[in-house]
């Protein structure tokens, strides 16, 4: 026994000892610490030589050029295109995040077909063929029923191959329906057709100007094209002023060498204050507006009427007025004026947000035409559609003539809204009050997100409710098309052709390329494909009006005097755009630049509804019941609209942004104190639209009585990277319309924080 | 009652109670054992360190249990070198508790880092330059002394002892057990100097940081200075618990107080050493790096200028006054104050050098930062303790830990 | 100096940011995660428990409206020299296992991810919170792995990571110099992706040694300041504002002692190495 002991107990031992002195611990030891640096679920990528592809940006309207750095055919990295004409190099996190959108879950696979209830997220995959004649048969219905014009189709853009062949699509089917989404481009357009007489996008030559007069354009917080913007701001030099009027300390307004926090809503009446100073001071362009304009002084009529002029309109803005109504000392009104038209090259942008009414955007150009900066380097410019894009003329039948000739059911172009090319924010509200059926039988969403951008979110998803039929282009799965009952996934851009017409407010005519710089990753079909073939699917003339063979083949034909040029260098620049001089850039009634708009729709017929007059500012809701007033505001870290935040820029946001799932309201420590909030409280916020649960965060950089929520978040759709994260500031934000044009006026609206 | 495998001539509780409260502990044990899995199976991301604290709650644990077992190197050093007989009664015990913490200390750091497959690391591409690679040297060796240190205390259990290998085995290393106590001396020295080094070295970290001597900053000695004083207070605080418990006399007074007293002056001098160190760290240290005192004591919610006078004042230089006192020493009541207050000042100073390091903003646009242990951390700190306390119950029950308990409880 | 000596010289490779011109857009950001295959969460809100190499950090003068300005403060790894200019930066001398080293003719710290084992005192030792652990495995859904750089290796749970200065962009352009039989590496051939991505020019990247680099003189401007100049970390990242209160919220400095003061007091000390 003790023997049998003591022998056990060496054994133990010795074995211990002799174990170790043998290689196999160690050795197990090292395999195991080996094993922990090549685990197997740590991606290894796979190497290989880097092959760079230049493209174009499409997941804004900012167009920047690209470089996508490839590696045995996956995109890597995106960089910016160091020589593209627009954006220089520079891209937004944005652009620079595209492979995630490229590679993410947001993305919609295949054809699909909606298996529950709308909006249910049940799904059935099925094949192109079955995808597309699905389509093309419930259009064919409503044809043979001659209703064509029930038939509406949404795109972010009207411009480039795309928007014009669905354009085209929709004459040859018979609807006059094709409906751009809003923007800062809408009061553009239209302040430019009334003031100059032409169709086209105002260019500002922000590069060349020295000083800059920003209405609220978050211009480093991503308006536009941020692209453009930052790299315009990486060339300007010490002499380049830039002033930000916004009441919030935006990014933009950080780097201003000025900021000037003007009441909300009142940058009308600031730019008629200014407008005020520089006609009292005689420090306008004296040539240009005593040559170039019509409606300075007061004028009469052919009917012998005495209109009142532009000059006579600002002596009813002077600086103690104008200070009472923005909260701007006179002083600084007059130093600013001063200021402005002192510069060499000064120019005055609107377009901030939002829309921007008619009138503010009215009065702001006015101020660049004071200083006769249109058309001159540093200035803005009329910058007028692409003219590649001509095709033959079309044969359409009797139900397309008919249904084209139907009045559109946003309202836009008809006699409420004459001038107005694109109404969106009107449609909920004509279809929600129609009796009987809907206005719109089917429903295209060829670009955009518009359940979520949409203002009043609520009457949104009743009218789309009410729309029988709603097909969906995205590439992602957005809120929109989570709501669709049929699914036809365009390529991400990254995998498809496209060319990309000159960005909204760059001075140039350019057209950029985008192009497959990756293969196809899941089964889906090119937009301009689905739509050629729908229309193969219809018969008839409308097959006539598409007759390619497919939307590459249709590109190529009509880009062919650039394709070469494109296909070498990624974009084209016309040689032959020139700016014309100010005797021949005007086509206005008066071949002048009208400080007066005589196309002006005014039903009033009062001189005060067409000269564009500062109408105290619309924000809608009760001020005893809702004290405070919310903006939204941009955020260049969190892509605002359609565009659902890919993760690494979510990743950037801080956590006084966002933190959980909580999006933090922006208050001044003074409005929080009042209200008895402290940084990190939950609150509610309500506004007429409807209520959200938010934190607080205070900040001495916004105004005090205001409030502000970031563009972008509080999304359903897209990936669980972003989803569930914050509130839609667009749910919270009633529409209201500018009487004349139907323009979105106003993004602020009265609001109330209570605990929660 | 007395079956062979308890010490002769000592009562136990019966089988049935002692199991039971095995039980008890090893259902907390259990619990920690399972934190101690998830952490080990799902990673860090079980704690409520972050970026800003790398270091926290374990580290601090670790620190602590080292200021604490430092009891068994100090009372060796007295013992076995210095020669004071009475210890001999003491030092049993107070090397089962030193190994009971650095083992924990051990297994805590298996824990902490986030790789500890490849722990070895350390060892295999040492830099010689970092405090941490001398704590992990002498750390790992000197835990070896203690397990050859307690050995033959644990082959003193009648049965073993009845094996004559094992018999003969403990009986030699009796005889040498003053060279592995000398050893274990110069061992600890160095480990508890350099985990104040760990800190002290940090220059960029002008809580921590201190100048020094050589390539050792003041913290080095402090700490070494600060477990000898502590150690064995924290020695007579679980031996009195121990009493407490099991409800007999397990050391002579005398003892106690003698032990008191080394640890009250040392107590003592270390205060005046550190006071010294904190004033000129206050005055000349931290403004050449561009901070002032209270830049590390206001602004926040928790570190307040009271809890440095905590640890200098209340739990510094109280506790030493009465432990140098022969009154002090001589009254129950105030000689367990002391030890409890120097105790808990040992405690305070490890986490200030850990977690109020953490703590403090560096760039002036930062803010402090504030951290909370979820409940793995704490389940995998209190496992130790639910350790210690088994070890002691099967130590006091099967091993003669105490040569004195037989005479002073022959009355019962 | 003959330009001989000058092109075999040691490089100290070093950042400028112009705060004056950063906008705070985070494009530097995005292009560090995209390059250097830095992993995301669902909730990233937890900026301490967030992987970014560089971060860019808001602050404000502290003054009330309207008088309220603000700064954006991009950090990324200092690239800390150490007390005597010798490598002894604080993260690098206190790893016990080697895992990150100062490399000499670069200047660069940089981080051996298979050997750190996550002690996590590097992290404790750096003053600018540059360093990050990876909490988590990192995980790509859907087919993100796709994207992910093969010029840089995926970290695994359990070790420490931080900016490396794109290490890897300088070893491409210093293997593409030796086959084309240079020493020199042009100023243009190596510059990190941050940099390369600022869409506003704030950021300028090479040797701050070369007279001939954009950084050499930049780094020497009166505007120039470093990141908590009085700990003697000596980082190669400078920052150029004209603001004194942005100086103010980004260096410690104690009452009486103006920002000019310590910036003469470094001069000296650079000078004298
Ligand atoms: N009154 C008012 N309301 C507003 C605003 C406002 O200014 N005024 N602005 C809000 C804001 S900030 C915005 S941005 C929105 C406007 O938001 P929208 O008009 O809905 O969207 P866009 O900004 O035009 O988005 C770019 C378009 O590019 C498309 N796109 C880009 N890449 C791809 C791709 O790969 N595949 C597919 N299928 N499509 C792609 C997107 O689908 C999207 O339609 O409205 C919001 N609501
Ligand atoms: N990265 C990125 N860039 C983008 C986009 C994106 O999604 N991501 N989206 C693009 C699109 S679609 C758009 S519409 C643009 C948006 O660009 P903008 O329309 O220029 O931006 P907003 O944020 O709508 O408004 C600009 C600023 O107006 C201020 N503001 C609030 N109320 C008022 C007021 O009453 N008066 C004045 N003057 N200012 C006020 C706010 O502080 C806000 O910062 O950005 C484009 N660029
Ligand atoms: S600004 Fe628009 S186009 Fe340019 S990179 Fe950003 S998202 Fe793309
Ligand atoms: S910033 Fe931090 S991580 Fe970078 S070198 Fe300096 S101490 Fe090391
Ligand atoms: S965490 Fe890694 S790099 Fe940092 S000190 Fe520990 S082993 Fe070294
Ligand atoms: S230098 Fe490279 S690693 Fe460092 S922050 Fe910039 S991109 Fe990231
Ligand atoms: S990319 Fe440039 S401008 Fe943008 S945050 Fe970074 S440093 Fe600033
Ligand atoms: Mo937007």
């Amino acid at each position: 026994m003790k023997i049998d002991r003591r022998c056990f107990l060496s054994l133990v031992i010795g074995g211990a000892v002799g174990t170790t002195l043998t290689p196999v611990p160690w050795k197990l030891t090292d395999d195991i610490a080996i094993w922990t640096q090549n685990w197997p679920w740590t991606p290894e990528p796979e190497e290989g030589p880097s092959v760079y592809k230049k493209s174009v940006c499409t997941l804004c309207n900012g167009g920047c050029g690209i470089n996508v750095r490839t590696v045995r055919g996956k995109a890597k990295k995106i960089e910016g295109q160091a020589d593209y004409p627009v954006n220089r190099g520079s891209l937004c996190p944005m652009g620079i995040s595209a492979t995630q959108d490229l590679y993410g879950p947001a993305r919609i696979k295949s054809p699909m077909k909606r298996a529950g209830k709308r909006g249910e997220g049940k799904w059935e995959k099925i094949s192109w063929e079955e995808a597309i004649s699905t389509v093309s048969k419930k259009l064919a219905e409503l044809r043979s029923r001659e209703k064509p014009h029930t038939v509406a189709c949404i795109s972010e853009s009207d411009r480039g191959t795309v928007a014009y062949l669905i354009d085209r699509f929709l004459k040859a089917y018979g609807s006059p329906n094709f409906i751009r989404t809003p923007s800062f481009q809408d009061s553009q357009e239209l302040a430019l057709y009334l003031t100059q007489g032409q169709q086209g996008t105002i260019g500002y030559d922000l590069e060349n100007s020295d000083y800059i007069l920003s209405f609220g354009c978050a211009l480093l917080d991503g308006r536009g094209n941020a692209g453009r913007m930052f790299s315009a701001y990486a060339g300007f030099d010490k002499k380049v002023k830039l002033v930000q009027i916004e009441p919030r300390l935006s990014d933009t307004a950080s780097r201003a060498n000025t900021w000037i926090p003007a009441r909300c809503g009142t940058e009308g009446a600031l730019a008629l204050g200014l407008a005020h100073v520089i006609v009292r001071e005689k420090l306008y362009n004296k040539d240009f507006v005593e040559n170039f304009s019509f409606g300075f002084q007061d004028w009469t009529d052919e009917a012998g009427k005495l209109h009142k002029g532009f000059s006579s309109l600002v002596k009813e803005y002077p600086p103690e007025k104008v200070a009472e109504i923005t909260g701007i000392a006179g002083s600084k009104i007059e130093s600013l004026a001063r200021g402005f038209a002192g510069a060499r090259r000064p120019v005055a942008v609107s377009g901030g947000f939002g829309q921007g009414s008619l009138d503010e955007t009215l009065a702001i150009n006015a101020l660049n035409a004071l200083v006769g900066n249109i058309n001159r380097p540093g200035g803005i410019a009329a910058v007028s559609e692409p003219d590649y894009l001509s095709w033959s003329e079309m044969k359409i039948d009797k139900t397309a003539s008919n249904g084209r000739k139907k009045p559109r059911a946003d309202e836009a172009g008809s006699s409420r809204f004459p001038n107005t090319g694109h109404l969106l924010y009107r449609l909920p509200e004509v279809i929600n009050s129609s009796s009987g059926d809907s206005p719109i039988q089917a429903l295209l969403v060829a670009g955009g997100d518009p359940l979520y951008t949409m203002p009043d979110s609520d009457a949104a998803r009743k009218a789309f409710d009410k729309i029988g039929f709603i097909a969906s282009f995205s590439t992602y799965m957005d809120e929109t098309a989570r709501h669709a009952d049929i699914l036809l996934p365009n390529h991400q851009f990254l995998e498809r052709y496209e060319d990309v017409p000159t960005p909204a407010g760059v001075p140039k005519r350019i057209i950029g390329l985008t192009r497959p710089v990756v293969r196809q990753q899941y089964d889906t079909l090119h937009i301009g494909d689905a739509f050629i073939r729908i229309a193969h699917n219809l018969g008839g003339f409308i097959e006539n009006a598409l007759p390619w063979k497919n939307y590459e083949e249709f590109l190529k034909k009509t880009l062919s005097n650039q394709w070469k040029t494109l296909e070498k260098q990624g974009y084209w620049v016309d040689p032959e755009f020139v700016i014309p001089s100010w005797d021949e850039a005007f086509h206005t009634p008066s071949g002048k630049y009208e400080f007066y708009p005589t196309e002006r729709n005014n039903p009033s017929g009062k001189d005060a509804d067409a000269l564009p007059g500062f109408k105290t500012s619309g924000i809608p809701g009760d001020p005893e019941q809702m004290p405070l007033i919310l903006i939204p505001y941009e955020s260049i870290r969190i892509a605002g609209g359609a565009v659902g935040n890919p993760p690494f820029m979510t990743k950037t946001v801080d956590a006084n942004v966002i933190k959980d799932e909580d999006v933090f309201v922006e208050l001044n420590p003074k409005t929080a104190k009042e209200y008895g909030f402290s940084e990190g409280d939950t609150a509610i916020l309500k506004t007429p639209a409807g209520r959200a649960k938010v934190r607080v965060h205070l900040f001495e950089g916004i105004m005090p009585g205001l409030a502000a929520l970031p563009e972008g978040l509080g999304r359903k759709a897209f990936s669980d990277y972003i989803a569930g994260k914050g509130v839609n500031i667009n749910s919270l934000l009633p529409e209201v319309a500018e009487r004349g044009s139907g323009l979105n006026r106003c993004r602020a609206t009265r609001a109330s924080l209570t605990r929660a | 009652m007395t079956t062979p495998a308890i010490p002769e001539g000592v009562k136990r509780c019966s089988t049935g109670k002692f199991a039971l409260w095995l039980a008890v502990v090893g259902a907390v044990l259990l619990w920690g054992v399972y934190a101690m899995f998830l952490v080990w199976y799902k990673g860090l991301n079980q704690t409520g360190m972050n970026d800003a604290y790398g270091f926290a709650l374990w580290i601090w644990a670790d620190l602590t249990v080292i200021a604490l077992g430092g009891g068994a190197f100090f009372s060796g050093f007295l013992t076995y070198i210095i020669g004071k007989k009475e210890l001999k009664s003491i030092i049993n015990y107070a090397v089962i508790i030193g190994f009971i913490c650095y083992s924990s200390a051990l297994l805590i750091l298996a824990l902490d880092i986030g790789q500890p497959l490849r722990g070895w690391f350390i060892f295999w591409h040492a830099n010689v330059h970092s405090m941490l690679t001398e704590v992990a040297f002498c750390l790992s060796v000197y835990f070896a002394v203690l397990t050859i240190e307690f050995l033959p205390i644990v082959l003193e259990n009648p049965k073993l002892d009845r094996i004559p290998f094992l018999h003969h085995l403990s009986h030699n290393l009796h005889e040498v057990m003053a060279v592995f106590a000398a050893t274990g001396v110069f061992l600890s020295f160095f480990h508890q100097g350099s985990l104040g080094g760990v800190a002290g070295v940090l220059y960029g970290r002008p809580f921590a940081f201190r100048e020094g001597l050589l390539i050792w900053p003041w913290t080095f000695f402090l700490f070494t200075w600060s477990a000898a004083a502590v150690g064995p207070c924290f020695t007579v605080l679980i031996t009195r618990i121990t009493e407490k418990v099991t409800g007999k006399k397990l050391v002579k007074q005398a003892t106690f107080r003698l032990l008191a007293k080394i640890s009250g002056w040392m107590l003592l001098t270390y205060m005046i050493a550190k006071i010294i160190d904190t004033w000129y760290w206050a005055a000349v240290t931290a403004p050449a790096k561009g901070f002032t005192l209270m830049d590390f004591y206001t602004n926040n919610p928790v570190y307040g200028i009271w809890i440095l006078i905590a640890e200098l004042v209340i739990c510094g230089l109280l506790p030493a006054v009465i432990l140098v006192t022969r009154k002090g020493r001589e009254n129950n009541l105030l000689l367990m104050t002391g030890v409890i207050l120097a105790v808990i000042g040992v405690c305070i100073n490890r986490w200030v050098m850990v977690l109020q390091v953490m703590a403090a903003p560096l760039l002036p646009f930062q803010d402090w930062y504030m951290y909370m242990p979820t409940w793995q951390e704490i389940a995998t700190t209190i496992l130790p303790i639910a350790y210690g306390i088994i070890l002691i119950m099967l130590a006091y029950r099967y091993l003669p830990v105490f040569p004195q308990e037989k005479e002073l409880n022959s009355g019962s | 100096m003959t330009k001989q000596e000058q092109h075999t010289r040691t490089k100290r490779y070093g950042m400028v940011i112009d705060l004056d011109r950063c906008t705070g857009c985070g494009a530097c950001m995005v292009a560090c995660y995209a390059e250097n295959n830095v992993p995301f969460k669902k909730n990233e809100s937890d900026k301490m428990l967030s992987l970014n190499w560089i971060r860019v950090f808001k602050v404000d003068n502290g003054k009330p409206f309207p008088d309220t300005e603000i700064c954006y403060i991009p950090k990324p790894c200092m690239q800390c020299d150490g007390r005597h200019m010798e490598g002894h930066s604080p993260c690098v001398s206190v790893c016990p296992a080697v895992a990150t080293d100062y490399d000499y003719p670069t200047g660069i710290v940089s981080q051996i991810y298979t050997r750190c084992f996550g002690c996590r005192y590097c992290m404790a030792a750096c003053p600018y919170h540059a360093r990050k652990f990876n909490w988590w495995d990192p995980s790509w859904p859907a087919e993100m792995e796709k994207y992910l750089n093969p010029d840089v290796s995926v970290r695994m749970r359990g070790v420490v990571e931080k900016c490396s200065f794109c290490y890897h962009r300088y070893q491409k352009a210093r293997d593409k110099a030796y086959l084309e039989g240079r020493d020199e590496i042009y100023e243009h051939e190596y510059q990190p992706a941050c940099v390369e991505a600022c869409p506003t020019g704030a950021m300028t990247f090479g040797d701050l040694l070369n007279p001939e680099h954009e950084v050499y003189k930049l780094s020497r401007s009166k505007k120039a300041f470093r990141l908590l100049e009085k700990l003697h970390t000596n980082p190669k990242v400078y920052y150029l504002s004209s603001k004194s209160w942005v100086r103010r919220k980004a260096d410690n400095y104690l009452e009486g002692q103006s920002p000019g003061q310590q910036n003469n007091a470094r001069k000296t000390e650079t000078a004298s190495h």
